[in-house]
């Protein structure tokens, strides 16, 4: 066998569509059974572009010209199924004159792939979308039960350890004759009131860096200088306390409903947890939350009142009078000051 | 949570094989390869990616609206609808999904019938 042969035999042996032309006028010299079988076989003086109608005259041109490679896809659909190629035309010098030497890949199943894989790959990402979106809302709620930083403990480790704080304050709010108010009025209201007012509270709360633990009913309890150690935790939480007055002051001027609220601020040791196991709850415990608690209830109306330990902390920006020892249920005798905001304080100080 | 029929062959990488044999038997089948004439190819193997991931509890999912809004003007038969189930079971069974898994599977299309199948159809 001579190469001719040799080579002859290999491009009918390959699976590749291979046909030999005349550059001059297009005509077939060879083809080999892919070719055919994908094409047609071409007739006796038909031209490439009658077998493949589909290419580029300008291109086929420009291939004749410069000698440039030129590559397209074409699609053909003998039965239902579409076909496509890669088809590469290139100038090849022959023995007598030029060649055109065509080639043609089916690609027709790797289009089909990667239709499939376009299809699978947004089918995919639209669940993670969703998943990355239920995740946020997990996410946001479970920063409603607790604090952030303990959230990414609890998320990293699954567990939160108990945690004891030396220095930390709190704020306990209660309001008066909440009782009677939810006794005589429709609970959508009350809910809707608390919740306008809770609302507010946090915002204060998240302005002073201090974190809301809970509300138990009627009852709101911040803390400062929990999770993260804050300095100046005392005064944190005294701010709080007179903002939190002064909202409702402003409130009872244009709603129906008078709010009056008492107020407890404590200061001392504290432990934060997540309490429980199917229902977590970030709670926090300790002297520090037993005097506010205690306190508050103490307050008269409208009031904040601190144990006298915090006065050192409040006196330079704070209206600080001393209320003198008292007997507090559980706590014994204690030194207890109360706390107004410098302005507008004299008037308050009259209704203590 | 339990496995699906989907994570229990290896996912996509063998599910991406039923489609490709399914799609060719659909379009060869003499009963409903002329409903596949005029789509083009890549909105076909789209579908049927879709269609047989969701069957086996892949991530896609119909609601039965969109199933029914689809097919509403194909006009599709009793027969057409058995020869879709014939030829996924000929594709399940060549990719060795087990007997028992593969009547889950139909019993899933089965239950479409009613949605998928032109109402004025014998």
């Amino acid at each position: 066998m001579n190469i001719h042969a040799i080579n002859e035999h290999l491009l009918r042996a390959i699976g590749v569509g291979v046909a030999v032309l005349r550059a001059s006028d297009m005509t077939f010299i060879f083809h080999n059974g892919p070719f055919a079988e994908w094409f047609g076989t071409p007739e006796p003086g038909q031209t490439l572009l009658d077998i493949l109608p589909g290419l580029d005259v300008k291109e086929l041109d420009d291939v004749k010209q410069s000698g440039l490679r030129y590559s397209a896809e074409l699609q053909i659909k003998p039965k239902r199924r579409t076909l496509i190629f890669a088809t590469a035309i290139s100038l090849a010098n022959g023995v007598e004159e030029q060649l055109l030497v065509v080639e043609c890949q089916n690609i027709t199943r790797i289009r089909e792939l990667e239709s499939m894989i376009d299809s699978y790959s947004t089918m995919v990402e639209r669940n993670t979308r969703e998943l990355e979106r239920e995740k946020e809302r997990v996410e946001r709620l479970l920063l409603n039960l607790m604090p952030r930083a303990v959230y990414e403990e609890f998320k990293t480790f699954g567990v939160v350890t108990p945690q004891l704080y030396d220095n930390v304050s709190v704020v306990m709010l209660d309001f008066v004759g909440f009782t009677d108010f939810t006794a005589k009025t429709d609970p959508t209201v009350t809910l809707s009131e608390l919740n306008d007012i809770f609302t507010a509270f946090d915002r204060i709360v998240e302005q002073f860096g201090c974190e809301r633990i809970k509300t138990i009913g009627d009852a709101y309890l911040a803390v400062s200088g929990m999770p993260d150690e804050t300095p100046d935790h005392a005064t944190a939480v005294a701010h709080c306390a007179v903002r939190f007055l002064r909202y409702l002051e402003r409130r009872n001027e244009s709603h129906p409903h008078k709010w009056q609220a008492r107020i407890g601020l404590g200061t001392g040791a504290a432990v934060g947890s997540v309490v429980g196991i199917q229902k977590y709850v970030y709670d926090v415990f300790g002297p520090a939350v037993n005097i506010a608690s205690r306190l508050q209830v103490f307050a008269n109306p409208m009031n904040i009142v601190a144990p006298e330990e915090m006065k050192y902390a409040l006196i330079d920006e704070f209206q600080i009078t001393d209320l003198g020892p008292t007997d507090i249920k559980g706590m014994g005798r204690m030194e207890l000051i109360n706390v107004t905001s410098r302005l507008g304080a004299p008037q308050r100080t009259r209704m203590f | 949570m339990s496995q699906t029929i989907y994570e229990k062959y290896g996912g996509f990488k063998t599910i991406s094989r039923i489609v490709m044999s399914f799609y060719e038997m659909a379009l060869d089948s003499e009963q409903i390869g002329d409903h596949f004439d005029e789509i083009d190819m890549p909105r076909l193997i789209d579908h049927q990616t879709k269609f047989v991931s969701s069957l086996v509890g892949g991530p896609a999912s119909f609601s039965d609206d969109r199933i029914e809004a689809v097919h509403r003007h194909l006009n599709i038969s009793h027969d057409d609808f058995d020869e879709v189930g014939a030829l996924l079971t000929e594709a399940l069974t060549q990719h060795g999904m087990a007997d028992a898994d593969i009547e889950i599977v139909m019993d899933a299309i089965e239950s479409k019938r009613s949605i998928i199948v032109a109402r004025t159809a014998a």
